[in-house]
Order: C-alpha cells, then structure tokens, then sequence
C-alpha cells in the first residue's frame, strides 16, 4: 500500500496538469482552432473599421468607410482569381443578401465585398466579378483598397491572415463580418452557414428599427 | 550514457533555425515529423535521467501509469490544430513545443512503456489508432481551413498521414494481440 501511494499522486497531478493545459491552450474548451480563437478575441476586442482606409469601387469611385455611415456592413475579404473558398464565400454571401428585405438593403445596410488583391482585382475586373454573383453594384459593392499601407492595417485590424502562395493565388480565412453603423465590428459570423448569419443580420435590423420608433 | 548524448544531439538539430523552418514549413512534416523525432529525442535522454534520477522514478511511476498519462496528454494536445498554429505564431509556445514533447513526453513515455502491462499497452495503442483515424478523417473531410497558416491542401496530406499511421497501428495492434503473454 505504501509503494502505491505516491504513484496514484503523481497519477492525479497528471490528470490536473492534463485539464489545465487542456484547458489553457483551448480558452477554456472553447477555442480548438486558431480561427475560432482569433473570432472570439475578436468580439471581444470590436475594433473599429479604420477611418482612412479608401476604397475604389467596381464603378470606379472612392470613398472611405464613411460612405456606409448610419448603415450596417456586411463585409467579406476575398480575390477574384481564387477557385475555391472566394467561390463558396461569395456565393453564400448572396444567399444572405438574398434574404434580407429589399427595403433594407442599401437602406439600413450595405454589402461589401473587399479584395485585397489590388493589383488585379481593378475596377474593370470587380465590374465584371460582381456580377457572377448578381451583386448590383450599389447595395452591394465589391471594391478594392489600393493603398497597401491602408490594406496591411485593416487586415490586421480584423484578424484577416492573408498568405501568397505559389500559384499566384493567397491562403486565407474567411468569414462573415459586420461593421455596425458607428464603424465598430460586432459580430464575425461562419461563412458556411448562410442561414444562420442572415437569421442574425434580420433580427439585428429590427432590433435597430424598433429603436428608431422609439 | 551515450544514448542520451545522441538524444541531445538530435535536439539541438531539430532546434537549429533552418531546420525547424523548414520541417514547419509543410504541414505534415510539423506533425509528422518533426514533433515524432522531438519525442524520440525525449526518449533517448531519458536514459540519463533515468541513471542520475533512479529514486525519482522508483517513487513516483511505480506501475507506469502516471508517466504514459503524461506521455498521452501531451501528445493529443499537440494535435490539436490550434497549438499547431500558435507555435508558428509564437516563439514562447515553439519553445513550449521542443520542450513539452521531449522532457514530457519523450522521456515519460521511455520510463513507462516496460512498466505498464499489456492491457495498458493495448489501450494506448487503440486509442492512439482511434485519435489518428479521427483527426485523419477530420482533417481530410473538413471543408475549412483549421489551421491559419497552412492551405487546404496540406490539411488534406496531413489527414493522409494520419490515416496512414492509424492503419499501420491497427497493423501493430493485432501483431500486439497475437504475441501476448501466455498468462495474460
């Protein structure tokens, strides 16, 4: 008996030692990948869209986020050369626009699609882009930011990993993210569930309407 | 004695820049690779611990089990994608990487295994097999990225490994099972 005992002790500090690492390098059991960390530091944090960032736009014109003020935006970064996620990004991106109201849409919130691949996503490009996804142009945007100063901060700003690969082409996350009308991010939202995020997005606005009657 | 200094050897090459660079370079060279031979050098220097450290295990890994724990929790929480990504992102959690897997799992893993009998090898071995077979599938069937700094395609690869090694330790554990002791 006595030869077991330090032997179950050790056996327990392991097991503790085992839930708190598990526990450390999870946030709590609630973060198992870095994507999913990064979001929740994320909404933690609600940085606010850069106010310098200027966007050009697939009609040509520049504006800054400003442009949006008293609307939300619906915002997703991707690149038009890019065969698979950007696909799949923007085309549930219209599945969301889709379900919104047509009344709202451009009135209390805006569609914003951000390339952040200047040098060939120019305004000819996103022209013709935007309308493989039926994107009108006007209640949603696809635009670019050409400066690479301005670029590089947004990125970082809201978490987005951008990475050049070979081909030409760049490894990225994606997601949903919506800027509040004071340009604050309040939620980051899984790109593979459409439903979900439009389900958001409406019970938001009639949150934000309902306050306006008020 | 000389074990140990191979193991240490192995270490240091492992934690030489260009070499660390280029192993976490592809994915599956990260996972499959360079954090096995990490844990290999943890196992050949346990040698030393062992002869300096005799009374320290006498007391505290009588039946093995504490160790093989040990060995086990550190090793799953290295598959996890995110501690894969952090270790990229940080040179405090790449430092806790070299460490953790040598001096926690190497060396644990060294002293127990002799230890533990054969129900206890058995049960690493299959759940080890059933952890590679998940994240394998996993990581070969998920649709998104789970790691920031790899592509997709890397993901895939290292799902490939994973089920590779899955089947050889089903492989293993069948062997396992038909040499076991006559008593047990």
């Amino acid at each position: 008996m006595r030869t077991i005992r330090p032997n179950s002790l050790a056996t327990f500090v392991v097991v503790l030692f085992g839930i708190a690492l598990f526990y450390w390098g999870t946030d709590g059991f609630t973060a198992y990948t870095a994507e999913s960390a990064r979001v929740n530091r994320l909404l933690e944090a609600r940085p606010t869209f850069p106010a310098d960032t200027t966007f050009e736009d697939s009609k040509g014109r520049t504006y800054s986020i400003s442009e949006f003020a008293d609307k939300y935006v619906f915002m997703t970064f991707f690149y038009s050369t890019c065969s698979t996620v950007c696909v799949q990004l923007e085309g549930n991106m219209a599945r969301v626009f889709d379900t919104l109201p047509a009344e709202q849409r451009g009135r209390e919130i805006v569609f914003l699609s951000v390339s952040f691949d200047p040098q060939r996503d120019d305004p000819a490009r996103l022209e013709e882009y935007r309308t493989f996804f039926d994107s009108d142009g006007e209640t949603w945007r696809m635009a670019r930011i050409s400066d690479p100063n301005e670029l590089d901060s947004l990125l970082k700003e809201f978490g987005v990993i951008v990475i050049p690969d070979e081909s030409g082409g760049f490894a990225h996350n994606s997601a949903f993210y919506l800027v509040d009308p004071d340009g604050k991010l309040v939620d980051v939202m899984d790109y593979t569930r459409p439903e979900e995020a439009a389900d958001k997005v409406v019970r938001l606005l009639a949150e934000e309407t309902g306050r306006d009657d008020r | 004695m000389k074990q140990s200094l191979y193991g240490l050897a192995l270490f240091v090459l492992l934690a030489l820049p260009p070499v660390a660079g280029l192993m976490e370079s592809l994915m599956i060279a990260h996972m499959h690779m360079q954090m096995p031979l990490l844990v290999l050098s943890g196992f050949l220097m346990a040698k030393y611990g062992e002869i300096r450290f005799t009374r320290f295990w006498e007391t505290w890994n009588v039946n093995g089990i504490p160790g093989i724990l040990m060995f086990a929790i550190v090793a799953a929480y290295w598959m996890l994608p995110r501690a894969m990504d952090e270790a990229l992102a940080s040179s405090g959690m790449e430092a806790f990487k070299f460490l953790s897997l040598s001096l926690l799992c190497g060396v644990p893993l060294r002293n127990s295994w002799s230890k533990i009998d054969f129900a206890a090898k058995g049960t690493v071995l299959v759940v080890f097999a059933l952890l590679f077979a998940a994240l394998g599938l996993l990581y070969v069937i998920a649709p998104v990225q789970l790691c920031n700094n790899y592509v997709l395609l890397e993901q895939i690869a290292l799902g490939w490994g994973f089920l590779t090694t899955a089947f050889f330790m089903v492989v293993f554990i069948i062997y396992h099972w038909f040499t076991r002791p006559a008593s047990g």
